[in-house]
């Protein structure tokens, strides 16, 4: 259907539009129209929110003179992909309403690992190894070698790409990153390469965070876009962990063990070439006098390693003159690895900040904080020089230069933690230094910095002012949507009791209880009875899980569930998880159904769809708060409340409502599905309010404080009326709109405002077919708390 | 210095990794002696457990019981090493002594080229001392460099023992200022919690004594409660705590302009005599005499003045000063002279 919203006309791809649909692309548009503007929006899942974001911001890219470029980051390969898939239907049917195609390029970026095609490398199983060997085969100076004659190896699909056009080695249009594939086999090119080098000719790039995100691959990859860029954020709800994980580190005793073997072996490297080719030693050495940014212009689209971001005055900062000289640095780096390693020969823990670290660094072994920031620059540098493609544990060294750059750049919003021993209990000292980062806004500062519009958006992001305040930004435009619906078609419920009227929980004090675990049991076995098809169950950890199945093995309840369902569970271990998932399926398919147990943080809890049938039921076994011994999370939390106010008990219990929501969220993936959430811990019912505002609505107050048995019966009826066919139409004008809706409610608007203007109607009365029904939440914790 | 004699023939790996489980002189192994524990001396950098040291140097200075070794070993200056790599040990010794006498900053340089030009200088004679290349000219080195510039190295030693005096405070209060924020939150949380059960328990003890209506005393429970939710969001929305111990931060660091010279009222004007030098003692009768003579001395005349302003007036005729083009001039470029020849000498 074509619409217009304000003047820009918006061709959306499907017949019918969700009310909260249109909405959301009104808040994008009104983003995308302020400068600079920056939007956390939260939309119920399975309400097409990829599809909605695609068609307004591709309608306001083609119909803007200034051809803005989108990039959309989210997490996973397949949710790539699905992106990709959905760009390109939305790009056909543009097609066909116009009557013409549009110059218009849509790619997908992914590891080498996903896109390489020479056969003999993309059949190593580690990503870091099909790196290395793709740059073995690709790097500049490996063709200066063939050029001169020499006998090296190069890779036919990269080489295949230098004759063609740079900026057109691929039509126009969207591939996904299987249409890549097989172009790429079709005309024997690069994949990688060709979607790396077209980057900058793209309308849409579709990649991981990890891209923008992680100063270490952005400063390559995503450097030269332009900043005018539309920046999204899908699936942001965990977007604080990503950052902080792009810039933490962690060094072991083996990794150092490994970066002294790979200095050394950098240091016979440097004699070798020495006396075979000084002058280029020599060319580096002068080139390092004038400045790094010289030194830069010889980076190769690809080198070696991936450095953090030095601020830019650092860049055009001339290299220290202690290690300038390539076999100085290489004893620096010894001395710094030699360091470490007396660090870790502690036998307690110690947490510092970068200040003191560096201060004892430099009372023991005169390294100062200058030549130590520029360490990872000064690294790549030299193995450019060194013409290395890849030489044994060359990464641990890497990782320590890396190390060393962070720690002398940023003294606040980290903290190092040195912890010897694995476990309190163990004996045996197997000690990890933690370099943590604490501030999610360090590694997203850049993109805030950089780019016009920034989009945050996710299914489950509430609170949403949390956002704004960890990530320190400012947000013009916050917004969480409604599901609008023409039946109830997700039955959230808080159970706080077993039919005995005893408590259920989670929290320490009770888990191992065996009343409250019989109770769990009691409400698994009644769900598991009464729910047709899959049944999904989360909790709070690996640890609870295993204790709480074997206390359940012991009091016969998984015998009485096995008499219903199919009992699986998921693993740390990804392949046994996918195996578990597989046998998950097919039980639903033919019709016995299965009931998955899993864990709220793991794999199943953040990427895995159970639509209809697989998932009908999903239980939330307590609430899944992190685990607050961590000394990192301490921290973290302590760097929280002074940084930003955040009191950890909020974002203790913000962080736990999102990974519950995660998990409800997991059932409903679209407005025909249906299924029952059911969260188990009296807990929830205080923290009703922290859920995402379409469940949160959809929760009566009938629906909370249950006992078993009474939701067991509220679930009963829910699931019956369920089953009663529910023609499409009944949703007509409701919860999805024709264009005649769709326009009967634009023009009501817009008399609304008009008579608003006139100052005869106040503004509540917009919106006329949704209720929104606001809790005061205080008087709802007031009466919370009086609960005993 | 006690250490400059170090010297150029240090074994070439001193026992990498394992050296912390055997004794190497009585073999004795730490598998059973836990508390053993070894030591090195500066001279040699050879490690040997506590009860050898005792056993062989309690006597007095001996020679190093390593095979080959024999270097004249005195007990007190064993101690513990830092580094499990003893070569790093010695590095860092090798270092600390040279970051002794070439100490100069980066604002003593014009531009970050020369500096870093003296740091790569600097870098090349520390390098060859460890590498034991050529170690008798860098030792050379080293030490015309120290005697040339000794003003300098004591003046910069100074200001970074001040400095790192001034950033170990700095810390030492920040990291205090941190535990007293989360000691208030941690107290204003507890307060909260107090706060909030007492409400509760009040509630429920007025309901079960059972006086008044239920439906308000629940209600009035709930004011309280929702005071001290209040509370509690006034907490959030309080502004961050003012420091209290004077710490300014990220102010740019205070360019000392060298040494702090004491106040000059004549705003560098000497009374120094800039011509000639003045003697203490002139042997001339007249003065002779007058130093002697009471009427003289009494009325305070001073004899120095006197000589100073005779040899002035020798030099100085009709505001002409004799050789000043030639002389001064020359001191002046000769003293850059002089620096440069120690620099270019030093690289
Ligand atoms: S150039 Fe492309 S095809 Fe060749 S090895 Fe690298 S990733 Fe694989
Ligand atoms: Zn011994
Ligand atoms: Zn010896």
């Amino acid at each position: 259907m074509r619409f217009f919203i304000d003047n820009l006309e918006v061709l959306f791809p499907y017949p019918r539009i969700y009310p909260e649909q249109y909405d959301y692309m009104c808040d994008l548009k009104r983003t995308l129209d302020m400068d600079g503007g920056k939007a956390v929006l939260e939309m119920p899942s399975g309400t097409g929110k990829t599809v909605t974001l695609l068609s307004l911001i591709v309608a306001y890219i083609q119909q803007n003179p200034a051809k803005r470029k989108l990039i959309y980051c989210s997490r996973t390969m397949s949710e790539i992909e699905k992106a990709l898939a959905e760009l390109k239907a939305l790009m056909k049917y543009r097609k066909q309403e116009l009557g013409y195609e549009e110059e218009f390029r849509g790619l997908g970026l992914t590891s080498r690992k996903n896109l390489c095609l020479n056969s003999s490398v993309k059949r190593e199983k580690s990503g870091a190894i099909v790196d290395a060997r793709c740059r073995a085969l690709t790097a500049g100076f490996v063709k200066e070698k063939k050029e001169r004659g020499e006998d090296v190896d190069l890779c036919i699909y990269h080489e295949n790409l230098d004759p063609l056009e740079p900026d057109n080695l691929i039509p126009n249009g969207i591939w996904t990153l299987d249409d890549l594939l097989q172009y790429g086999e079709q005309h024997k090119q690069c994949p990688y390469f060709t979607a790396r080098r077209m980057m900058p000719f793209c309308n849409v790039i579709i990649y991981s965070y990890h891209y923008l995100l992680d100063p270490k691959i952005a400063e390559r990859v995503s450097k030269d876009f332009p900043k005018d860029c539309i920046v999204v954020f899908d699936e942001a709800h965990n977007i604080d962990n990503v950052c902080i994980e792009s810039l933490s580190i962690d060094i072991t005793e083996d990794s150092l063990r490994r970066a002294t073997r790979g200095a050394n072996n950098l240091e016979r490297r440097i004699e070798e070439m020495k006396s075979t080719d000084a002058e280029k030693l020599q060319n580096e050495y002068q080139k390092l006098v004038e400045g790094l940014r010289e030194a830069e212009e010889a980076r190769e689209e690809d080198a070696f390693i991936a450095n953090p971001v030095l601020p830019d005055d650092l860049l055009s900062e001339a290299v220290p003159g202690n290690i300038r000289r390539a076999e100085h640095f290489v004893s620096f780096l010894k001395r710094f690895i030699e360091y470490l390693k007396t660090r870790m020969k502690v036998l307690h823990v110690i947490s510092e900040t970068p200040v003191s670290f560096l201060a004892h660094l430099r009372e023991l072994t005169f390294i100062e904080r200058k030549p130590l920031r520029f360490c990872a620059e000064r690294l790549t540098s030299l193995i450019r020089t060194l013409e290395l493609t890849s030489i044994e544990d060359l990464h641990p060294l890497q990782e320590v230069a890396t190390f060393a750059t962070l720690v002398a750049t940023y003294d606040k919003g980290f903290v190092l933690i040195l912890e010897p021993f694995e476990t309190d209990t163990a004996t045996v000292p197997n000690p990890i230094f933690h370099f943590a980062c604490l501030d999610a806004a360090i590694a997203i500062k850049p993109v805030f910095d950089r780019f016009g519009s920034v989009i945050i958006t996710s299914g489950t992001i509430s609170p949403l002012d949390m956002y704004p305040r960890m990530l320190d930004f400012n947000a013009l435009v916050q917004e969480s949507y409604p599901m609008t619906l023409a039946r109830k078609s997700f039955l959230p419920l808080i159970v706080t009791r077993g039919s005995d009227q005893g408590t259920l929980s989670s929290s320490f004090q009770i888990r191992n209880d065996p009343s409250v675990v019989r109770n769990y049991g009691d409400l698994l076995v009644e769900f598991c009875r009464l729910t047709p098809d899959g049944v999904v169950v989360f909790f709070p950890s690996y640890l609870y899980m295993e204790s709480i199945v074997s206390m359940w093995q012991g009091m016969g309840i998984l015998d009485s569930i096995w008499k219903h369902k199919l009992i699986l569970v998921e693993t740390p271990d990804a392949q046994e998880t996918a195996l578990a998932l597989e046998a998950f399926r097919s039980a639903c398919n033919n019709g016995r159904g299965a009931v998955l147990l899993s864990v709220a943080r793991g794999k199943v809890s953040e990427g895995i769809d159970f639509d209809h049938n697989y998932g009908r039921t999903v239980i939330c076994i307590g609430v899944p708060f992190q685990y607050t011994e961590s000394r990192i999370l301490k921290a973290r939390l302590e760097f929280l409340r002074e940084t930003y106010r955040i009191r950890e008990n909020d974002f203790l219990s913000f962080d736990a409502m999102r990974h519950a929501a995660q998990c409800l969220g997991r059932v409903l993936r679209g407005k025909d599905d249906y299924g029952v959430m059911v969260l188990a811990d009296r807990r929830f019912q205080k923290k009703r309010a922290q859920l995402p505002k379409w469940i949160n609505q959809a929760l009566l107050d009938s629906e909370t404080n249950l006992s078993v048995d009474q939701a067991v019966s509220q679930a009963k009826h829910f699931l019956k009326n369920m089953a009663k066919p529910f023609p499409p139409e009944f949703q007509y004008g409701i919860s999805t709109w024709s264009l005649e809706d769709l326009k009967a409610y634009q023009a009501k608007l817009e008399e609304e405002e008009i008579r608003m203007l006139e100052g005869e109607v106040g503004p509540e009365a917009v919106g006329p077919n949704r209720v929104v029904d606001e809790f005061d939440d205080i008087d709802e914790e007031a009466l919370m708390a009086l609960d005993p | 210095m006690s250490r400059t004699a170090l010297h150029n023939d240090v074994p070439e790996r001193i026992h990498p990794e394992d050296g912390d489980e055997e004794c190497p002189i009585c073999h004795s192994k730490r598998y059973l002696r836990r508390d053993m524990r070894f030591l090195i001396n500066p001279e040699c950098y050879h490690r040997m457990c506590e009860s050898c040291i005792d056993r062989i140097f309690s006597h007095g200075p001996a020679p190093c019981p390593v095979a080959g070794c024999g270097k004249t070993l005195r007990r007190h200056r064993f101690r513990a090493p830092t580094f499990q790599d003893l070569q790093l040990e010695r590095e860092v010794d090798i270092r600390k002594r040279v970051s002794q006498v070439f100490n100069k900053q980066e604002d003593d340089f014009d531009t970050l080229l020369d500096y870093n030009n003296y740091l790569n200088d600097v870098e090349d004679i520390t390098h060859n001392l460890i590498h034991n290349i050529e170690v008798d000219a860098m030792e050379q080195r080293l030490r015309e460099y120290e005697a040339a510039n000794r003003q300098a190295i004591t003046e910069n030693s100074k200001r970074s023992n001040q400095g790192m005096r001034d950033e170990k405070r700095r810390l030492a209060s920040e990291k205090e200022q941190a535990r007293l924020r989360q000691q208030s939150a941690a107290s204003e949380a507890q307060a909260y919690k107090a706060e909030r059960d007492a409400a509760r328990r009040n509630v429920i003890s007025q309901l079960a004594t059972g006086r008044g209506d239920a439906d308000t005393i629940a209600r009035r429970g709930q004011t309280v409660l929702k005071k001290s939710k209040a509370l509690r969001e006034q907490y959030e929305r309080r502004p961050e705590p003012v420091d209290t111990g004077f710490q300014v931060k990220g102010l740019k660091k205070t360019v000392k302009a060298g040494p702090v010279n004491p106040y000059d009222p004549f705003d560098g004007l000497t009374a120094k005599h800039e011509y000639g030098i003045v003697h203490d003692n002139y042997r001339w009768q007249p003065l002779e005499q007058a130093k002697k003579d009471r009427r003289i001395m009494a009325g305070g005349y001073d004899i120095d003045e006197y000589c100073s302003r005779m040899l002035t007036d020798l030099y100085v005729g009709f505001g002409v000063f004799v050789g000043e083009d030639e002389d001064v001039a020359t001191a002046g470029a000769g003293m850059a002279a002089m620096t440069d020849t120690v620099m270019t000498d030093v690289s």
